[in-house]
């Protein structure tokens, strides 16, 4: 099959159930940020629900922005290797140079309807074969002829692939 | 019928962030609220039959640690370039003899020389690289004699406004006490008239007097600015929040 370069691109709900240290502290300092920021629109006392207000303010989408600074240093000290994604050996190994902070649902006063993602998107991977239900990847930059390291993963929730480029 | 779709549509995560916002602003979020939804996006990677995922085997780890949003800084500048402007905020609290407030988060933000701000982002779904900044926003928490310091630049000015200075106060909870803005001294000797409006001039400037914010009286926004082109400016301001 022909070589194609791809990149992953995986959106990690986080919500009140979020049990793990990093979606915690992801979820209380996004929260608070929250908070600060809607009250930059004078409608948040009418509409304190998220979905409300982008829907009666539509300049209020900008909230997912001006929150996400709130969150960039719990990405950074993931050191560009995506969480949760495991390849078939059970590591994980899926790195990302950019992501991207959602606010899914949350209130003023409600934390608990406070439901973010923090959309990954990959390096460039080469996808080398398919194996049954498994994709055999390698890092694009590290693919320059002869022998090359390669990935064995299984596509799975929430987990896409958002780019493909033929390799010349 | 039509809500049980939806919420099928989020199990599989296909719904967009416009869709979820649209729908549960039209149902007033009751179909985002319900437990269901809730408890299927999770994010949870495992657990699909037929897609059963291996589980980690790995060292334990990542450590987190406590890390303050990026607006938390005194240094605002990143990489717009002009005259140093150290901006030095004094808060009181109007509900305790006009003592000084201690532990209050000071948000400001301000346009850079040519009177651009930063955006919150790109469009649409692009993605945000992390090394991406907010130039000239930044956040500071008032010290014991309710003083917040940040070093910035002179901001620029655009069309329809005077020269100022956005200004958020919180209590240390997070709650607004008070949004406003900082005015510029005007005239002959002032900091304003030194950095004479930077590249743009004062073609077109918009002056206290006609500014649609601060033309309904100005002089409790107005703050003291002293200093030079050569050794940079400093900006003193005081004002109450009811705290």
């Amino acid at each position: 099959m022909k070589k194609q370069i791809i990149k992953f691109c995986y959106r990690k709900m986080i919500d009140a159930q979020s049990a793990k240290p990093w979606e915690k502290m992801v979820y209380e300092d996004s929260y608070a940020e929250f908070r600060m920021q809607i009250q930059n629109y004078r409608q948040h006392t009418q509409y304190p629900s998220y979905g409300e207000l982008t829907h009666y303010v539509p300049e209020a989408a900008q909230l997912s922005h001006r929150v996400a600074p709130a969150i960039t240093g719990y990405v950074q000290q993931l050191n560009e290797v995506m969480p949760d994604i495991l390849n078939n050996l059970g590591r994980r190994f899926m790195r990302f140079n950019h992501f991207q902070f959602e606010i899914i649902n949350s209130h003023l006063n409600l934390k608990e309807k406070h439901q973010i993602a923090v959309n990954f998107y990959s390096v460039p991977f080469t996808w080398h074969d398919t194996i049954g239900n498994y994709l055999l990847l390698s890092f694009a930059d590290e693919n320059t002829g002869g022998e090359v390291a390669t990935q064995l993963m299984q596509l799975q929730p929430f987990l896409s692939i958002c780019s493909l480029q033929e390799d010349n | 019928m039509e809500r049980k779709n939806f919420l099928k549509s989020l199990l599989v995560g296909a719904a967009s962030t416009s869709i979820l916002v649209q729908a549960c602003s039209k149902d007033d979020v009751s179909a985002a609220e319900s437990s269901s939804t809730s408890t299927s996006t999770t994010g949870s990677a495992s657990g699909s039959s037929g897609s059963c995922s291996v589980a980690p085997t790995e060292t334990e780890g990542p450590f987190p640690t406590k890390s303050p949003a990026s607006y938390v800084r005194s240094d605002i500048r990143d990489d717009r370039s002009g005259y140093k402007l150290t901006v030095n905020i004094t808060i009181k609290n109007s509900n305790n003899s006009c003592s000084a407030l201690s532990g209050a988060l000071v948000d400001i933000w301000h346009c850079d020389a040519e009177g651009n701000y930063s955006e919150y982002g790109g469009s649409g779904m692009q993605s945000t690289n992390y090394q991406s900044v907010h130039f000239l926003r930044g956040r500071q928490t008032t010290n014991s004699a309710g003083l917040v310091t940040y070093t910035s630049i002179f901001p620029g000015w655009y069309s329809g406004r005077a020269t100022h200075i956005h200004v958020h106060v919180y209590n240390a909870a997070g709650n607004s006490l008070k949004v406003t803005q900082i005015a510029f001294p005007e005239g002959t000797g002032t900091a304003l008239a030194a950095v004479g409006g930077y590249k743009k001039g004062f073609s077109g400037y918009t002056y206290n007097a006609s500014d649609n914010v601060f033309s309904d009286g100005y002089s409790l926004e107005l703050a003291t600015v002293t200093g030079n082109t050569t050794d940079g400016f400093v900006l003193n301001m005081s004002f109450s929040v009811p705290a």
